[in-house]
Order: C-alpha cells, then structure tokens, then sequence
C-alpha cells in the first residue's frame, strides 16, 4: 500500500541540465547566498542578509523554495525565543512574510499535497524535551499547528507525493511519521545502532560529532544513534536515515516500519538525499571532511569525496542526478563553502567560499522530486 | 482508488466521506500517474461563501469540486484556520468560534499526483483554494454602568472624569465607546471622552449610550467653597532637571482649609530659549498623595505655576537656569581591534596590581583579547585565548581577579555554553574548562557574582553556575520568566540581587542570595518587575540615587528598524534609557528617559551619579543622574559630555558604534564595535 504512495509521486521527466541556481545559509553570518553553477564552476549570485536583531547572531538554518520556484523560505533559528520563519521573493529578494514558528526553527519542506510547509523546531537549546513540527500555511505566513514529536526532531522530509511528514528526534532516537494533512503522529519508529543499545542506556558520541570537543566537555545524553535526517526515496516505498551517532545509513521499510539494512559511513554522517533516479545515496559526513557516495542496491560506499572545507553539512542533488552541492560549516572565523560535486566521475568540480558555518542548503527551484527519470 | 475521474453525482467533501477520499486517494495504481496532465478546469466551490458565527457557535462548510462544465467531481480537499487559536475547523469542514474577530478558513484542494490540475507540476498559484472569511461577532452588550467617581460630590468650576463600563451577555467585561450627554446643560456639559465640566449648582443627569443601552446617572452640585488657593514649592530656583515639589493648600472665605474639592495645576513658560524652543517643562500629580505635584524644567526661563479651582486662582513664580554640567572627554588611548568586530569588555586590577582589561569579538574566530591598560595613554594587547565560537559576545572578570567567563555563540559543534579561564597571569591566559549542559543553543551574556556565573541560555531563562571548582562548573539554580515564550537578553547582580533585561517582559529583579525574598542562588525568588510597551528592553543598571536615596533602574533599549551594517557603512539603532523608579519595589514607576535622536543605545553604567552610555552611533555619553529624575533628561542639560570614538582604520572606518562602557581608576574605558578598546578621561 505504501508503495503506491511513491509510485504516486512519478511523473514527467524534466530535461537534465547541467546549470543549477541553489541558495545556501550561512548560520553564523546571518545571511543566505544565492549561488548559480554552470555546469562546472559556482559563483555568488547575490547576498542577502536576513534576521532582525542586528547584533546578535540569528542562525538562519533551514532553506527550502517554493515548488514553482517563486519564493523562498528560511527558518531563523534564535528568536525571543521563538524562531521565525521568513519568506522572500526568489527574484528580487524582497521580504514578503514571516511566520513565528517555535524554539530553534531548522529543516523544512512544502508538501506538494497540501501546499503547506513542515518545520522541525530543532530546540537546540539542551532541554531534552519533546519539541515540535511547525505546519506554515506559506500564503498567508500563518502557523496553522504545531505537532509535538520527539527531542530534537531534525531533518524534515516529505513522502514524495507530500502526504506523509518524517523527521528524526535527534535526541530521543526516533523516527517520527506525521500525516500531512490530518497533523498527527502516526507511526514512530525507534532507531538503535544494531547492538541493542537503546536510547536511554548509552552514551554515544558527540552529536553532530566532528566539530572540535567543547573545552570542557558536554554531559552525554541519552541518545544513542541520534538520527540527523531522513530522506524519503523517490520511487520506493523505504527511506533512509543518517545515524549521526554510530556512523551508519539506515534503509527503513516504510511498508514494514521496520529497519531492514544498515550501510556503515564516514564518521558522523549527517543530512544525506537520494539521487533523484533513485540509484544512489549522498551522504554529508560531518566528522570525516568528506561526502559519501552509496550505491543503494548494493549497498556500497563507491567513492568518498573530500570536501574543500571542514564539517560538511547539507546536500543537494540536481534532477538529473548528476551533481551534489554540499555545504561546508568550517570553523571560527574561516568561511563556509559549498562544493559541487560530479556524481559521474565522483568529483569535486567547483568550490566557492560563503559566510561563516553554511548550514542549509536547497536547489532553485526544489530537487523537482518526486519527479524520476527512467532507471539508469 | 482515487483518479481525476468526472464522476455524474454530486459528491460534497464532508463529514466522514473526506476521510474515506483522504485514505482512497493514497493508493491510486500507478497507471494513474502517467496520464497526461489535466487542464486547470476545475473549480472549488465552497458553501456558504462566508459565516458570521457567534462565540462558541459552530458551522459546518461543504467543499466540491466541479468539471468546466459545471458537474462535481471527486477529489479530496482540506480544511485548516489561519488562526487557530480563534477559531478551529476539523478536517471534515465544522467550524468553530472561540474569540470575536475577523479571521479565515482556508479550503484547498490536495493533490497526490504530480501535474494534477495545474500548469506547473506543483505550482502553489495553480492550487484550487478557496479563503472563507468569518466573522465571530462580538457578545451583545448586556449592561452599560457608568463607573463611580471616586468623589461622588461634585463642585462648580470644576471638572470630574466619568468612564462606562460594558458588560457582555456572557458576564464578561465589555469594553464600550459610549456617547455621552448632561441635562440641564447650564449645570453641567461633558465632552465625548466622559469628563464633565460643572457650571452651576443643582442636580444633573449623566447618560451614556451604546449599542441600545443606556446609563444614567444622578450628580448634584454643590457651591464650590474655596476662595483661596496657595501655592508653596520646594525650590523655586531650580535647575533645569531639578524636580520641583508643589503643594497647594485651599482655603473657604472663613480661612479654613478645604480638602475634598477637586484642584487643577498647570504652569505657565516664558523660557529663556529664544530659538524655537521646544516642550519648556513638564507637571505631573503625585500619586497617593493629596493637592502634591512634581514639577520639572527642560528649559531655563521664568515658570508660573497656577492652582485654580471654580472661581479661585492660585500662583507661584520660578525661575529655572541652565543646568551647567556641561564637561568633555578627553581621549587617553586607544587599543585598536580592526580585523574584527568588538563585542563587550572587563576592565579590573590584576593580582599583580597592575590593570587589565578583556574585549570580546563579534562575527569572527572565538577570540578573547587581553590588554594590559595600567597606562591608559599606552593601551597594549597582551595575549588572545580563543575558543570555539563565532562571537565571544560578553566577558566578565571575577572581583578576585581570577577567573575570566566567556560566553560563547557559533561554536562549530554547536554545544557553546560558557568558557572558563584562567587570568591570574592575564599575559598568559589558560583555558580551565567549559560547561554547556543546556546552555547549547548559545550563550550572549553572562555575569559572575562571587563564585557564581549566571549565564543565558534559549533565550528564555538564565541559569546560575557554581563556579567554586572552576574546573568542573555545576548548575544550581535557574530563573525563568512565567510567561508564555518569556525572552531574556542580559543579567546584571549585585547586593545579591538579579536584574534581568527580558525585552518585551522588560526587567525583573530576583533574589539570588540576598536574602530580602529567601531567595538563593538555588532559588531564585521574583522581587518585583517592570516592563514597557517598546518591548526593547535591551539591559539594566540599579543605581541608589546618592542625594535623595531613591532606588532606580536604568533600562537601556536595543532596536535596530535600519538594519546593521557590518561591513563598509555605519549602521543607525534607536532606542533609549527608560529610568524606573524601583523605591517602591510593589509599585514600579518609569520616571525619565534619556533619549539622544537618531541614535539607539546599548550597554550603560552609572557611578557617583554619572550614567556613562555607549550609545551605539552616537558614542559615549556621559550623564548627570544626580537627584531626582523626571521627564526628559537629555532635554534638560544633564548631558555632561559625548565622545565619539571616529577611527579612519576601524573595521569599518569612522564608524562610531559604542558597545560598552565601565570606569576604572579615574578613566571611562569603553569597547567600539569597529574599533576596539577605547580609555577617555571625563574632565567637568
């Protein structure tokens, strides 16, 4: 039954092209950049500084653009003490809206069902309590619901035909499914490393592993996997999640619920998208400086890619499944970067450099899924 | 099964039908999602068009879609509020009121298939929706009072201020804008805001009107009695800023002393301001205190005050001079920081006697800087620690000069929390440990009160630190605003005493250890609060005013409606110092503000009834806070001196954007956004 729902999602085929326009944000700079690439180098389009308190850094995090590609969003992370949730024109970048979503506002993407936008409130701020998704009405900027999912819920991601919402509680170790269009919870699914460790009884490695340690050292939570994202897969019915924590890929059946395969990665994997032929997986590998390439039928890892920059972070593939565009945090002051990356020759092509700690990352217009070429 | 099928009947997308099409649509075969894509023919029509509910009523909307040709056709659509906490509607289409208002029910039809009805894939613009305006009326006025003066006598020549009272069928308070009216006119007139002037004796009615209701109410007048009114001033040769204290005292033609009769002061300005002056002063009445007033000259110039009640007149000469405290800034050194942005500073005396100061660093690599400044002509960079973060917002030294406390935003693991070191030996800083337990999301400011650091974290509390083994920091203790989504941006402590900037909660104070409320560093215990419209409120400085003994916060805005330029160009904040009389910690009052145009201030410190400001791009400021205050300072002279720290190789050249002050030793140190540390000498 489920797999209709992503056989639901296929439709016409876009013409590949090799010339992409991609926005990025720059956490700690506050500012998003418009950035085009021609089929072998990037450059910057445009700046565009966002926020509202000058002096303080805001966090814009989250990035999506609307699915006719006129408008664009991003989640500004620290607020009083909500964030917020800002929408510009993806011409002029004129600010058109803003919506107050909850507390550290990050991933997000518009359901092509509902029209509506799904928010993870990421809560970064260390109260492991269970936070919310933010369901954002984009033509009025009005939050219409807020659903209480898990600790830290991160990575929002829709089915292909946008009627299911997944995210992962980062801190609860859970995979949480919400229908998009009744708001609620419907399935969760719990997310351990393969050992039998659960939640609760471990302690795992730093989240989001691969930064330098705190000078003084964190308390550990009880999070063991601590899952950073999901991605639906565009044409089958199973998903696949990135187990910050324990250094793994996760192929959920969506059918099943249940987990059915386990792809070892790089130290630290983080946000992670499916080809859109659906062949493989690009997976950010935050702690290795280095991006993973999986073959999703075999299951292995064909090629690991450096990145120009420390700490990899978001990733995007164009719709002919040609090139990945990965964001790049750094550290202090050394500028972020975004790497293109050619999924054929498993290369990084072009780098530029951005603001500082470039975070989120979306393709103008959107990755086009669930639209899906013939199988390679 | 669900597919773009023209179906012959009619098929409204209510009640449990919708779900049924909600699951159904969710498992079209395949086939379905090839076909070619249908033209955008169809409609959404939704019955009725609008609603105007009452509250607690419901009403159900119903949804179908029809073909070009006018006939329905299946499809699955959705219902949701755009303000839901106002008024609800299930996905079945009932809606619900909660609150009066105009709001909107968005009906949108969903779509499972790519192309479904649209130009573009999933072009939103191409989506069927259809918005529903409701109106949820307000409950009808059951009851219209006119509220009691509390004087219900009333006296020719005098006036009396009336307010209706409105209450709604369902019992709840009803706020009316009545019309009013008197009869007879030549007792008594109203005017349409509810004050009534009384012209002669005798009785008269009051009637307000609203909505169909009426309320009336009988007054008598009686003669006013008083014939004689007297004036007296606690000074009558102030300077401007100086508060004047008036009482009046009213006396009948037998000399006696009247006391229940209504009396008006005003004042009457001939200012020495001969080039377009401005607003010349200000008069208040005391409150809780009987025929008491308060007084304040902005500019200098001869001041009548008149005391008048029916017939009787009373009045009282000053003459105000020009404040003159006028002073300057000396420059003494300047310790340049121009690769980056400064952010915050500590200055404080070494264990080896010699004097130190810490600036932190905004939008750049985690870098502390410390600079020896004994001679603050020779200011010298001695030594950086630097740490994981983007911006090293605030600084703060323990009183024992050991331990430094950095607070930390952008850390690359995004853990951030606090960062503790070592400055026994400040040319030699050493980091000792650092603690982010639930401060992850970024810490902005902190502040260290003996072996305890209160540091803020989410933006919504601050948390107080133990700090007694600064190699392992515990938690002991948390302060929170009640309220919903409380915001906190600074926290300052002295005499055990926790005042906090809360922007739109403005500022509380909070037992933290000085045991007035049992509070505790573990046990935090509200005192008092205050909070202002603006919602700006930015920082807090107590001070106990030296000459009058009153007990006053300094709140300082932060707002920033043109943006901030970090790079190339100066930036243009606003906002201002809000003074709030805390002496009754029961009954706060803001009091004054200081307020220079065209510029937005940020941290302040006030010593010796000095009131030092970095003004953002107006500089630094220094103030005369000295007695009473009331009104508008920077209006009344009391500015004592400004500096603006211009430097041509500044981050962003000539610059000025002042961020924080302190005097140490006889020199006002102070960091500069674009420039770095700055030492100036006030000479008066």
């Amino acid at each position: 039954m489920i797999a209709t729902l992503f056989l639901l999602g296929v439709g016409t085929i876009p013409a590949a092209t090799s010339e992409a326009r991609l926005l990025v944000a720059a956490e700690s700079a506050d500012r998003v950049y418009d950035l085009a690439f021609d089929g072998s180098d990037l450059s910057v389009r445009e700046v565009i500084d966002v926020g509202y308190q000058a002096t303080e850094i805001e966090g814009p995090h989250g990035l999506t653009v609307s699915p006719d590609g006129k408008h664009w969003f991003v989640s500004i992370a620290h607020g009083k003490p909500n964030g917020i949730l800002y929408k510009y024109d993806a011409e002029t970048h004129d600010l058109l809206g803003e919506a107050e979503l909850g507390l550290f506002p990050a991933t997000m993407q518009i359901s092509p069902d509902t029209g509506l936008l799904y928010c993870v409130n990421f809560d970064l701020h260390g109260d492991m309590t269970p936070s919310t998704v933010s369901v954002v009405d984009v033509e009025g900027m009005v939050e219409i619901e807020q659903v209480v999912t898990g600790s830290m819920p991160h990575g929002s991601r829709l089915s292909p035909d946008g009627s299911r919402h997944f995210s992962c509680a980062m801190m609860s170790d859970e995979l949480i499914e919400l229908d998009a269009v009744t708001l609620e919870v419907v399935r969760r699914l719990e997310l351990t490393d393969g050992t039998g460790r659960r939640a609760g009884g471990g302690h795992g490695p730093d989240a989001e592993a691969g930064a330098q340690a705190g000078a003084g050292g964190a308390p550990q939570h009880a999070a063991v996997a601590k899952p950073t994202w999901v991605q639906p897969h565009p044409t089958k019915p199973v998903a696949y999640v990135a187990l910050n924590g324990v250094h793994q890929v996760l192929e959920v059946d969506l059918e099943k619920w249940k987990i059915t395969r386990r792809f070892p990665t790089g130290r630290a994997p983080y946000n992670l998208e499916v080809t859109p032929d659906g062949t493989r997986l690009v997976v950010t590998y935050k702690g290795a400086q280095a991006v993973g390439v999986i073959d999703l039928k075999t299951g292995k890892e064909l090629a690991r890619i450096p990145t120009s920059r420390p700490i990899p972070h978001g990733v995007v593939v164009t719709a002919d499944s040609r090139y990945a565009f990965v964001t790049c945090e750094d550290r202090g002051a050394a500028p972020g970067a975004v790497d293109a990356i050619d999924l054929e020759t498993l290369r990084r092509v072009s780098s530029v450099d951005v603001g500082l700690q470039a975070g989120g990352i979306a393709l103008f217009p959107a990755t086009q899924r669930p639209v899906a070429p013939s199988r390679r | 099964m669900h597919r773009l099928l023209r179906r012959p009947a009619a098929l409204h997308l209510r009640a449990a039908s919708l779900i049924a099409l909600l699951l159904a649509g969710a498992f079209a075969p395949a086939a379905a999602a090839q076909e070619e894509e249908a033209a955008p023919t169809r409609t959404l029509v939704v019955e009725p068009a609008e609603l105007v509910l009452e509250i607690g009523q419901s009403a159900e909307l119903s949804a179908t879609l029809r073909d070009a040709a006018g006939d329905p056709v299946e499809g699955p659509v959705m219902f949701f509020s755009r303000s839901r906490k106002s008024l609800t509607v299930d996905r079945e289409g009932k809606v619900s009121a909660i609150k009066p208002g105009t709001f909107e029910i968005v009906v949108r039809e969903r779509r499972r298939r790519s192309g479904e009805n649209q130009a573009s894939r999933v072009g939103l613009g191409e989506r069927l929706s259809v918005t529903v305006p409701v109106t949820v009326k307000l409950p009808d006025l059951a009851l219209l009072e006119i509220g009691a003066n509390p004087s219900t006598a009333v006296w020719t020549g005098t006036t009396i201020q009336l307010a209706a009272e409105g209450t709604d069928v369902n019992g709840a308070d009803r706020a009316v804008t009545p019309t009013w009216s008197t009869r007879p006119a030549a007792v008594a007139t109203i005017d349409n805001l509810g004050e009534v002037t009384v012209h002669a004796a005798g009785s008269f009615e009051v009637t307000a009107e609203a909505e169909g209701k009426l309320a009336t109410m009988t007054l008598t007048a009686a003669a006013n009695p008083i014939t004689r009114l007297v004036v007296e001033a606690d000074n009558t040769a102030p300077k401007t800023g100086d508060v004047v204290h008036l009482r009046v005292d009213a006396f009948n033609a037998a000399g006696e002393i009247i006391t229940d009769v209504p009396v008006e002061v005003t004042f009457r300005a001939r200012t020495d301001d001969d080039l377009g002056p401005g607003a010349s002063g200000q008069i208040e009445a005391v409150e809780g205190t009987a025929r008491a007033w308060r007084f304040v000259a902005e500019q200098p110039g001869r001041y009548t005050f008149v005391a008048s009640s029916g017939n009787a007149a009373g009045r009282l000469g000053a003459v105000a001079t020009a404040r003159d405290v006028a002073g300057k800034f000396t420059l003494v050194g300047h310790g340049r920081v121009d690769d980056t942005h400064t952010s915050d500073l500590w200055v404080w005396e070494g264990l080896d006697g010699r004097d130190y100061a810490v600036t932190g660093t905004w939008g750049a690599n985690g870098d502390a800087h410390f600079w020896d400044v004994t001679d603050p002509a020779n200011i010298e960079r001695i030594s950086t620690v630097t740490i994981d973060a983007r911006t090293v917002n605030d600084v703060k030294v323990s009183a024992d000069g050991r331990i430094c406390v950095l607070s930390r935003e952008g850390a690359s693991d995004r853990k951030n929390g606090i960062v503790l070191v070592d400055v026994m030996d400040p040319r030699n800083p050493k980091i000792l440990s650092g603690f982010d337990d639930s401060l992850t999301g970024g810490v902005h400011n902190v502040f260290i009160d003996g072996d305890k650091v209160y540091a803020l974290s989410a933006s919504a509390r601050y948390d107080s630190i133990d700090i007694s083994d600064p190699g392992s920091p515990q938690r002991v203790g948390t302060y929170k605003v009640e309220r919903p989504n409380p915001s906190i941006h600074d926290v300052w402590v002295e005499d055990g005493l926790a005042y906090s900037s809360n922007w739109s909660d403005g500022v509380h104070i909070v037992d933290v250890g000085n045991g007035m409320a049992g509070g505790s560093p573990d046990n935090p215990v509200k005192i008092s609060s205050y909070a202002y419209p603006s919602g700006w409120n930015h920082a807090a400085f107590p001070f106990r005013q030296q000459e009058t003994g009153k007990f006053y916060v300094a709140a300082g805005d932060e707002a920033f409606p043109y943006g901030l330029n970090t790079e190339g160009k100066p930036t243009y904040p606003r906002g201002w110092i809000h003074f709030i009389d805390f002496s009754d910690l029961e009954s706060p009052r803001e009091c004054a503000r200081y307020q220079v145009p065209e510029a937005g201030t940020h941290n302040l410190w006030i010593e010796d009834d000095v009131m030092y400001v970095a003004y953002y791009n107006a500089g630094l400021r220094a103030v005369d806070v000295s007695g009473e205050l009331m009104g508008d300072v920077y209006q009344q002279g009391r500015e004592i001196a400004w500096f603006l720290p211009d430097d041509p190789e500044g981050h962003i050249p000539n610059a000025p954007m002042a961020w924080g002050p302190q005097p140490h030793k006889g020199h006002i140190f102070f960091s500069d956004w674009n420039s770095g540390l700055w030492a100036v000498k006030l000479e008066r």
